[in-house]
């Protein structure tokens, strides 16, 4: 997996993710699959000391972004500053280790 | 539909409670309830149990089918409601519907959790179970940090500042010491938790820019109501106290795909959804419980039911609006902020609280001459939530 999968509707054109089985905007079924593409702008986020069982650090950063082509996700943000509004860059990463396998996940930096 | 009316309610003080399994708790709500309805020998046709996560918690399923057993309700229908943190106010309103339609008399609804079976990161991760799997639990996601997201955006958007979620905290702390049902009973003063420099000792930061006591503490218990019919209710003797109007309203799983991620529409539509059935509107209401797991879902709750204009809450707070005495008590039972918030007993425990302030029982925080309440049961982070509107009958 390079990047996440998002899904633009065939019939009007509105961005999801995840995934939805009719459109949010038209109740279409049909959707093509795109990738996020372009800069990502932090719309929000937070820095969370007190994390879930099996996420052994403190200060992880988590936020909204929104790409140029309108795919907006959660993602963890490695930054040492965090602004709102900044321009960060997509990869992914692993996140989290669930079940003993690391999961990858959308990571800004 | 019928007219549905609560006969008797119950609780057990929200606290850890080690001695007791979550099926002992929510049986001794239960007959709490039952006796508070002096309900004697006539049957409960139905049990309904709001629960979230006793699989995950207790490593026990199908727990409405022992309480049934524990309290001898055989053969009564019994389900358990899961419906996150909204599962109280969702087996509320099947106790309702039940008795609306005409199919049950007698039902008795229970609410609760026991979360302190395990420890405090393993109930964070439980919680946060009810995210969405792939866009947002595998980031460690929890729900302060949602709440952090959307009060980094509210907050911003209505010039709210920490001192004024510091007040919602000040104040329910406050109501809590008068409940003897609350977990905490513990005075926070400004100095303790904002304005000391040293004040980040006792109020460390859970989810920028939510700090310890923005939170609702981790807690077990159980809370129920006795829903029934008025005619059975005027042969019972109780003071009557009739849902007048109750809704449900969904909104989007993830924050990032609503239009405006301010802007809680679920809380909006069900209040006003509710309001509209008991033919009433927020300047009726006379006491509020709202769902205060964080202090920004307090002051955003009371903008979207429609008891303050947008923006306009966070002053009347500050003005002393919805301290008991105010013109709009918000809380008086202390809120999920110092009652405690048991997942599944929380929008029952709401409920309890208003039946006890309508019919006068409330004690030291009493609102004087309360006869219309309003309750607000908030699940996931604001996509399935809950608005009931109860009235005392003269």
């Amino acid at each position: 997996m390079s990047t996440i999968t998002a899904y633009k509707c065939t019939n009007c054109g509105h961005v999801m993710y995840p995934r939805h089985s009719r459109c949010l905007n038209c109740n279409e079924r049909n959707f093509e699959e795109i990738e996020p593409e372009g800069r990502a702008k932090l719309l929000t986020y937070t820095i969370i000391n007190e994390l879930p069982w099996g996420i052994d650090e403190r200060g992880r950063v988590l936020g909204v972004v929104e790409f140029e082509n309108g795919v907006k996700a959660l993602g963890l943000i490695k930054s040492e500053k965090v602004k709102l509004g900044m321009k960060l860059d997509a990869s992914m990463t692993p996140v989290r280790v669930i079940g003993g396998e690391q999961v990858l996940g959308l990571t800004l930096s | 539909m019928r007219p549905v009316v609560i006969a008797g309610v119950g609780m057990i003080p929200f606290e850890r409670r080690d001695e007791d399994s979550l099926v002992d708790m929510l049986s001794l709500a239960g007959l709490r309830a039952m006796d508070d309805a002096g309900i004697g020998e006539h049957p409960i046709e139905a049990v309904y149990v709001g629960n979230m996560a006793s699989g995950l918690f207790n490593h026990q399923v199908s727990v409405a089918s022992s309480v049934v057993d524990r309290l001898n309700l055989m053969p009564a229908a019994a389900d358990r409601i899961e419906n996150g943190p909204a599962s109280g106010g969702s087996a509320v309103k099947n106790g309702f519907l039940a008795v609306a339609s005409g199919y049950c008399d007698a039902v008795l609804v229970i609410g609760g959790e026991k979360m302190r079976e395990v420890i405090g990161p393993r109930a964070t991760d439980i919680v946060a179970c009810m995210t969405h799997p792939n866009a947002e639990y595998i980031y460690g996601i929890t729900l302060p940090g949602m709440a952090g997201m959307f009060a980094q955006l509210y907050m911003e958007k209505y010039g709210i500042t920490r001192e004024h979620l510091a007040l919602v905290s000040i104040k329910n702390q406050a109501n809590g010491i008068l409940n003897p049902y609350a977990h905490i009973h513990m005075n926070i003063t400004m100095e303790g938790i904002l304005t000391h420099p040293q004040s980040h000792i006792n109020n460390p930061v859970v989810a920028e820019p939510l700090h310890l006591y923005d939170c609702c503490p981790v807690s077990d218990g159980a809370a129920a109501v006795l829903l029934t019919t008025e005619e059975l209710a005027a042969s019972l003797g109780k003071p009557v106290v009739e849902i007048a109007g109750v809704a449900q309203a969904t909104d989007t799983h993830t924050l990032q795909e609503r239009e405006d991620p301010t802007d809680l529409k679920a809380v909006t539509i069900a209040s006003q959804k509710a309001f509209a059935m008991a033919g009433m509107d927020p300047a009726d209401i006379d006491v509020a419980e709202l769902h205060d797991a964080f202090t920004i879902l307090e002051i955003a709750e009371s903008e979207h039911a429609g008891f303050f204009e947008k923006g306009e809450a966070a002053e009347a707070i500050k003005a002393g609006e919805t301290k008991i005495g105010g013109r709009l008590p918000i809380n008086p039972s202390g809120g999920l902020k110092a009652r405690g918030h048991p997942v599944g007993a929380t929008g029952v425990a709401q409920i309890v609280e208003l039946v006890w302030q309508l019919r006068g029982e409330a004690g030291e925080r009493q609102v004087e001459g309360a006869t219309n309440g309003f309750s607000l049961n908030f699940g996931g982070f604001g996509n399935n939530v809950l608005a009931f509107v109860l009235r005392r009958q003269s």
